[in-house]
This record gives structure tokens, C-alpha cells and sequence, in this order.
């Protein structure tokens, strides 16, 4: 015990392990340019990121819209034709949305990533693009749940003082309501996008040269796992850090304006 | 506009039932252009039912609702065309937080209206000075006491341009040294000969204010009266306990 505490203490204070620090780091970054390697991953990395976020957000929303639009329906002792048709179509809309919320809260990122990968679009060469599929899927999901959760939190009275104006259901949503529901769902929204980043890093398991797939590479070429993993745990650490600052940020700016 | 002789809104049979309850069992009443009906009676009573009911805030389980000669109650007919011209006034005033005053009360000329922005602006300017907040025009909702809200919720209402307006215990949420603010603005809406139904426990203001004064108890109108007959001269055993308990 003593004498592995007395090799790592003499591994880190000796001369000539400064040299070899040296080394790996040219090594592992400089070399052939493979901190490039590195930065062409996070670009990557950032754009499935991107694109998965914003997707998934509106389809999130749309069927947030659907379940609070059915869970809240008034049925009228008299309906037209036109509105009981609206209320079987937003029955069978709210229930495939419930089947496809149990079934990608119910499974693996990874295996519904592998699944869309080496299965559904096995034909596709465009890789991003299949990613970007994947977690779009899977980030609406809880991004849906998020804003159910925030149009719930909005007083009822909202919705009947914009339908009271003479607002149709619809519109009373967009103007009154959503608005509202997004600000009390901003640090959660932003928390997802956090956990989005992070996940991403699944995307190397389907061939895709994200950032971490960009850390194993250069790992294959170097046979040390140490510092390319480091740097990429680093480069994830920062972008989430910088995410968490701006979103902190935008939730004091809206909260300033009013309650 | 409809005339003097036919009624503004028509009621004809309502009754609404909640699950275990029934709020409101059969009512029939008639509110005519210029009328400010106060609507008074224990809670529990069926008056905030009965006047949600008007604007089908509430659906009502069976009976008509005739505004301007239209069955609102009909799912053919475009509620919200017909929500245009009957404000309402909330006893949590629900004004919307995320947008300043004067953008409270210009969306809604604006989107359904389709009133200009200059238009929209100058008419909420006006009216929100005739209640005494032109200043507070660029504040939030959360910035102003519990009567100022009121009043701008009153003024929001009123930017519609409707013909009857409905208000729903607009005091009962208020400190008590606010509740005046809001009941002058109300009065001066009477003395401009504006149609309104208010569902209040002010028994001043329906006193002093109202046309009609209707009595309400266990979803059933029992008594309805001008005001100096209703207050003075009760003739409904039930009415007298209750402005005994009241007054």
C-alpha cells in the first residue's frame, strides 16, 4: 500500500516525468494535428446537439399540446359534426402520443439510437443526419412531459380570461398560455438540453465522429486512453458550463420583468 | 343593437349540473340593453354558475342562452365572435403576467379586432386614463396593487367595445380600502348606460347602482326586484334571513 502511494508521489514529482507529460501531450494533440481530430468531433457533437434540440423541442411541444388539449376538453351536451370529429381525432392523437411517450421514456437511449441506426435507416449514409433523428425522438419525449407539466402549472384563469376576449382555443395557447408555460419551464428545458449534450457521446457507438468518438480515435493511434478521454471530459465539462451560465442567466432576465 | 323591448341576453331553461351537485336548476331571466342587474345570495347559490354561463365560460348541462337574438348555446354558432361583445370581469382579475398593461389590453383589438397598432394603443390609452392609470401603462401586471389590476382588467374588457359586460365578484379578492376604486369605475360604466350583470356581495353598490336586483339560493333565482322594493321590502322568507344576516 505504502509502496503504491510512493510510486504515484515519485511518477508525478521526478524530472523526467515532466519530459514524458511533454511527450504524451505531443503525442496525443499535436502530432498529425489530432487536436483537429478533436475539434471537428465537438463540431459535430454541438451540431446533433443543435438540431436534436430544436426538433425535439417542437415536436415536444406539439404533443405537450395534444395531451393538455384532451386531458382538458369540455365536452358540450351539444356537439356540431365538426366538433365531435376534433374530439375523436384528439382522442386518437392523445393516444398514440401517450404510446410513443411510454415507449421512449421506457427504453434506452442507446438501444432506441441503435435501433434507428442499424435497423430502421440502415440504407442511410447520412450519418448526423440519422443521429440527429434519433435524439430528436428521444428528446421530445421529455421535453413533452416538461411542458405538459408547465402549461398544467398555469393558472386555469389565463385560459378563461383570453377566451372570455373572444380567443379561440388555439390562439389563447399561443398568445397566453405558452408563453407563460415556457418561462416556468425554462430551467428544466435548459436542463434537458444539458443532459441532451452529454448523450450525444452515444452517438460514437453508432459510428458517428462526435467528440468522445473523436477521443477514442485518437486513443487507437497513441495506446493512451488517459489524456484523450481527459480532454474530451474537459471539452463536455466546459460546453455544459457555459449552457448552465447562459441559461441561469436568461431565467434571472425573464424573472425580472414580472412575479 | 337590439331595441329596448327585446331582451340583450335571454335565458331560457338553464340548468347546469357539476357531478354530484346541481348548480343551477332551471333558470329563466331576460337582461335588457341598459340594465345593471346585481346578482346576490348565499355561496354555493349558483350566481357565479348562472353569469359564467352567459358567456358559456360554464357549458350549461341544458337550456338556451339567446345573446342578440342568437342561441349561443348552438355549437354551430361562433362563441367566440359573440365573447367579443360581452366582456367579463374576474374576481383574481387574470391579467396576463407576461405582458405589460397596455399589451394587455391591445391584444385583444388587435389579433381580433384587427384594429391598428395607433388605434388600438390610443383607445386603451384613453380609457385607462379615464380610471386613473394612463401612467402604469408600461408596467407589468405584478407591478400594481390588487385594485389597479381590477381596473385595468375592467379597462381590458372594455377595449373590446362590448355590449354587456359580466363581472364576477370583482371585489371579493381586493383589500378592503380597494374595493371603492373598483365600484366607481363600475358606477361610472352604469351612469354611461353600459349593460351589466354583476354577481357581488356589495349590497351598496346593488342599492345604489342596480336596475334589478336578483336573489339566488340553492341554484334557483327566488326573488327579483328593483333595488328600494328588494332591500326595503322582502318578501321571500329566505331573502329577509338573508339581508338580515347581511345588512
Amino acid at each position: 500500500m505504502l509502496d503504491a502511494i510512493y510510486k504515484i508521489l515519485a511518477f508525478f514529482t521526478s524530472d523526467a516525468t515532466a519530459d514524458r507529460w511533454f511527450e504524451q501531450i505531443y503525442d496525443n494533440f499535436i502530432k498529425d494535428d489530432r487536436w483537429t481530430w478533436l475539434m471537428k468531433g465537438l463540431w459535430v457533437t454541438i451540431r446533433l446537439t443543435f438540431f436534436a434540440f430544436i426538433f425535439g423541442f417542437l415536436l415536444g411541444l406539439i404533443i405537450a399540446i395534444i395531451r393538455v388539449s384532451h386531458d382538458k376538453r369540455v365536452v358540450m351536451p351539444r356537439q356540431s359534426f365538426l366538433q365531435r370529429l376534433g374530439g375523436i381525432i384528439l382522442s386518437i392523437l392523445n393516444t398514440i402520443c401517450k404510446i410513443y411517450l411510454n415507449i421512449i421514456q421506457g427504453t434506452p437511449t442507446i438501444v432506441q439510437i441503435m435501433i434507428i441506426y442499424f435497423v430502421i435507416l440502415a440504407s442511410s449514409t447520412n450519418k448526423i443526419g440519422v443521429a440527429i433523428l434519433g435524439f430528436t425522438i428521444n428528446s421530445s419525449a421529455y421535453v413533452a412531459e416538461i411542458i405538459r407539466g408547465g402549461i398544467n402549472g398555469v393558472d386555469q384563469g389565463q385560459m378563461e380570461a383570453g377566451r372570455s376576449l373572444g380567443f379561440g382555443y388555439i390562439p389563447t395557447m399561443i398568445f397566453i398560455i405558452i408563453p407563460q408555460a415556457l418561462k416556468s419551464a425554462l430551467p428544466a428545458l435548459c436542463n434537458e438540453l444539458v443532459v441532451l449534450l452529454k448523450e450525444t457521446s452515444v452517438a460514437s457507438m453508432v459510428a458517428l465522429q462526435d467528440l468522445l468518438a473523436a477521443a477514442m480515435l485518437i486513443r487507437g493511434r497513441t495506446a493512451n486512453a488517459f489524456l484523450p478521454l481527459i480532454a474530451a471530459a474537459i471539452i463536455y465539462f466546459v460546453i455544459v458550463s457555459i449552457l448552465r451560465a447562459v441559461s441561469a442567466r436568461l431565467e434571472r432576465r425573464l424573472n425580472s420583468g414580472d412575479r | 343593437m337590439t331595441d329596448n323591448k327585446t331582451p340583450l341576453i335571454r335565458v331560457e331553461n338553464l340548468t347546469k349540473q357539476f357531478s354530484t351537485t346541481t348548480a343551477l336548476d332551471n333558470i329563466s331571466n331576460n337582461i335588457y340593453n341598459g340594465e345593471v342587474v346585481v346578482v346576490i345570495g348565499p355561496s354555493g347559490s349558483g350566481k357565479s354558475t348562472f353569469l359564467r354561463c352567459l358567456n358559456l365560460l360554464e357549458v350549461p348541462t341544458d337550456g338556451r342562452i339567446y345573446f342578440e337574438g342568437t342561441d349561443i348555446t348552438d355549437p354551430h354558432n361562433n362563441i367566440n365572435k359573440h365573447r367579443q361583445k360581452m366582456g367579463m370581469v374576474f374576481q383574481q382579475f387574470n391579467l396576463f403576467p407576461h405582458m405589460t398593461i397596455l399589451r394587455n389590453l391591445t391584444i385583444g383589438p388587435m389579433k381580433l379586432l384587427k384594429k391598428s397598432k395607433e388605434e388600438a394603443e390610443k383607445k386603451a390609452l384613453e380609457l385607462l386614463d379615464r380610471v386613473g392609470l394612463a401612467d402604469r401603462a408600461d408596467s407589468y401586471p405584478n407591478q400594481l396593487s390588487g385594485g389597479q389590476k381590477q381596473r385595468v382588467a375592467i379597462v381590458r374588457a372594455l377595449c373590446m367595445e362590448p355590449d354587456v359586460m359580466l363581472f364576477d365578484e370583482p371585489t371579493s379578492a381586493l383589500d378592503p380600502e380597494m374595493v371603492g376604486e373598483v365600484l366607481d369605475v363600475m358606477k361610472m360604466l352604469a351612469k354611461n348606460n353600459m349593460t351589466m350583470v354583476v354577481v357581488t356581495h356589495e349590497m351598496g353598490f346593488a342599492r345604489e347602482v342596480g336596475s334589478r336586483v336578483i336573489f339566488m339560493e340553492k341554484g334557483k333565482i327566488i326573488e327579483e326586484n328593483e333595488p328600494k322594493e328588494f332591500f326595503e321590502n322582502p318578501k321571500s322568507e329566505r331573502l329577509k334571513n338573508f339581508l338580515n344576516v347581511v345588512l
